[in-house]
C-alpha cells in the first residue's frame, strides 16, 4: 500500500518489535472472555487506527468498510444457532438465546479488534523495513528476506500479465458462461499461465542472484540499518496501557451484566 | 548413483525458497480476493461459507507438489498469510497465526510420508490436516463448541469436503496442468528416472 500519507510515530516503531507485540496482543485477546473488556479494547484499537495510521479519514473509512461485513458474518452463526438457556426467539432451526447473542457479539468484536490491528500494521509498516528489521533484529536468514522482497517486486508484473490475459480472452470472445464448470475453466485459464510465468521468472532471478555471488550464510552489511528507539517503548506502553484501561473500565463500569460469554 | 540422488534432495536452496515465496504471494493475493466470496456467503449462518474454506490452505499443497522438498508446505502457507497481512486483509492479524498453524499441520502429513509421496491421497490428507488446524483455532477464536450440535456437524462436514475438493483435488490437477507447461522440471529435485535416462539414451 503506497498511497500518499503522513508519517506518524507508529511508522518509526521497529517493525520486529511491532510484529512481536502484535502477536502477543493477539494471544492475549484470545483469552478475553469478558465482553465489556473486549468492547473497550475495540474502541482503543479503532482510535489508534484512525488517529495514528497517517492516512486520511475518507480512505481509512473505505479500507475499514469490510469491517462491518466481518462483524456481521463473524457473529451471526453463533447468534442464530448457538447453545444457550434463556430463549429469546425460536423459529424452526433458528434459536436465539441471550447467551448465544452476547457470545456472537463477543466474536464479532474480537474479529473487529484483529481487523483494526492488522490494518494498522499493514498501513504503518513498509515491507522493505519489515524484512530488513527481521534480518537484523530476529536473525531471519537473508535468503528468506531477500526472496520475499524480490517476490513483492514481481506483483505489478503479475497484475500486468493478468490484464493481458483478460484482454486476450475478451478479444477472442471466450470464457463466457456461468456455473461451477465455467468458473473452473476461468480459474484454470488465469492460474496456469500466471503461475508458470511466475515460477520461470523466480527461477531466473534466483540463478542471477547466485551468479552475482549472493551467499546467505556469510556476514552481511546492510543498506538500511534498522535500530530501536524511544518509540518502541512508547508503543509497548500504549498497548499495555490500553489493555489495562479496557480491563479496569470494563470490570468497573460494565455495559452488560456478563463476565464470561462461554457456555 | 542413488546415493547422490538422496544427497541432493536435502535442504532448501535459494531457488526453492524464491519459487516457494513467489507461489505463496500469488496465493496470498488469491486469498485476499477470495475473502469477499467467503463473507458474501457467510452471513446466513448456515455454514455455506465452509464449502469455499479449502481455498485458504491451497498454497501449502500446490507449493509442495511443485517443489517436493521438506519445509516447502509450511513456508508457502506462512508466506501466503504474510502477503495477505501486508496487503491489508480484513481478517487482520488472525491470518498470520492461522497460516503458521495450518502450514505446520499440512507439513506434518508430508513429513509422515517422508516426503516421498505426492499422490492425490496424500495431498487430500494434507488438506484435511490443515482443516483440523483451523478447527483448533476456531475452538478458541469462535467458541465453535458452543454451537448447536447440528450446526457444528454441518460446519465440520462442509469444511472437510471443501479441504478435500479444493486443497486436495483441485491443487493436484492444477499442478498436473502446470507440469504440461514444463516449469516444474526447472525446480524439482533430480529423480532417479532422470539419471536412468542419461545412462540409456
Amino acid at each position: 500500500m503506497n498511497f500518499e500519507h503522513r508519517e506518524t510515530w507508529l511508522h518509526r516503531v521497529n517493525p520486529s518489535v511491532k510484529l512481536l507485540a502484535f502477536l502477543l496482543y493477539f494471544i492475549a485477546i484470545l483469552f478475553i472472555h469478558n465482553i465489556n473488556v473486549l468492547i473497550n479494547l475495540t474502541w482503543a484499537n479503532l482510535f489508534l487506527l484512525f488517529a495514528y495510521s497517517g492516512h486520511p479519514y475518507r480512505r481509512l473509512l473505505l479500507y475499514a468498510s469490510p469491517f462491518l461485513l466481518i462483524f456481521i458474518s463473524s457473529s451471526t452463526a453463533m447468534m442464530f444457532f448457538g447453545e444457550g438457556e434463556t430463549t429469546w426467539v425460536r423459529w424452526g432451526l433458528l434459536h436465539i438465546t441471550e447467551e448465544s447473542f452476547y457470545r456472537g457479539l463477543h466474536i464479532g468484536f474480537r474479529a473487529l479488534n484483529y481487523a483494526a490491528l492488522g490494518l494498522l500494521f499493514a498501513l504503518t509498516t513498509g515491507p522493505v523495513r519489515l524484512f530488513y528489521s527481521l534480518m537484523q533484529q530476529l536473525k531471519l536468514p537473508p535468503r528468506f528476506s531477500y526472496s520475499f522482497m524480490a517476490a513483492i517486486r514481481l506483483i505489478p508484473i503479475m497484475f500486468e500479465e493478468f490484464q493481458t490475459l483478460r484482454q486476450a480472452a475478451r478479444v477472442r470472445g471466450g470464457l463466457s458462461g456461468r456455473g461451477p464448470g465455467a468458473a473452473y475453466r476461468k480459474l484454470r485459464f488465469y492460474a496456469i499461465p500466471l503461475l508458470a510465468q511466475s515460477i520461470r521468472r523466480a527461477q531466473r532471478i534466483a540463478v542471477a542472484m547466485e551468479a552475482k555471488r549472493f551467499v546467505s550464510n556469510r556476514e552481511r552489511t546492510y543498506y538500511y540499518i534498522i535500530g530501536y528507539s524511544w518509540r518502541d517503548a512508547l508503543y509497548i506502553a500504549v498497548l499495555i496501557g490500553s489493555f489495562a484501561c479496557a480491563w479496569w473500565i470494563g470490570t468497573g463500569w460494565p455495559y452488560f451484566d456478563i463476565t464470561d460469554v462461554r457456555g | 548413483m542413488s546415493q547422490t540422488v538422496q544427497h541432493q534432495v536435502k535442504g532448501l536452496k535459494l531457488v526453492d525458497i524464491l519459487v516457494t515465496i513467489v507461489i505463496a504471494i500469488v496465493f496470498g493475493i488469491v486469498y485476499k480476493l477470495w475473502s469477499p466470496v467467503y463473507y458474501a456467503v457467510k452471513p446466513f449462518g448456515f455454514q455455506a461459507d465452509q464449502l469455499v474454506y479449502g481455498m485458504y490452505f491451497i498454497a501449502s499443497t500446490v507449493a509442495y507438489l511443485i517443489i517436493r522438498k521438506p519445509g516447502v508446505a509450511l513456508l508457502a502457507e506462512m508466506g501466503a498469510a504474510s502477503a495477505e497481512l501486508i496487503t491489508g486483509s480484513e481478517w487482520g492479524l488472525s491470518v498470520l497465526v492461522s497460516g503458521i498453524v495450518q502450514g505446520l499441520f499440512a507439513e506434518a502429513v508430508f513429513a509422515a510420508f517422508r516426503y516421498r509421496r505426492s499422490g492425490l491421497g496424500v495431498v487430500c490428507l494434507a488438506g484435511v490436516a490443515a482443516s483440523i488446524a483451523s478447527f483448533i483455532m476456531d475452538l478458541y477464536y469462535n467458541y465453535i463448541d458452543d454451537l448447536a450440535a447440528w450446526n457444528l456437524t454441518v460446519m465440520i462436514i462442509a469444511r472437510t469436503i471443501s479441504s478435500i475438493m479444493i486443497t486436495g483435488v483441485f491443487a493436484y490437477y492444477l499442478v498436473k496442468a502446470l507440469e504440461l507447461t514444463g516449469v516444474t522440471n526447472l525446480v524439482r529435485p533430480v529423480s532417479q528416472a532422470d539419471y536412468d535416462a542419461l545412462e540409456n539414451p
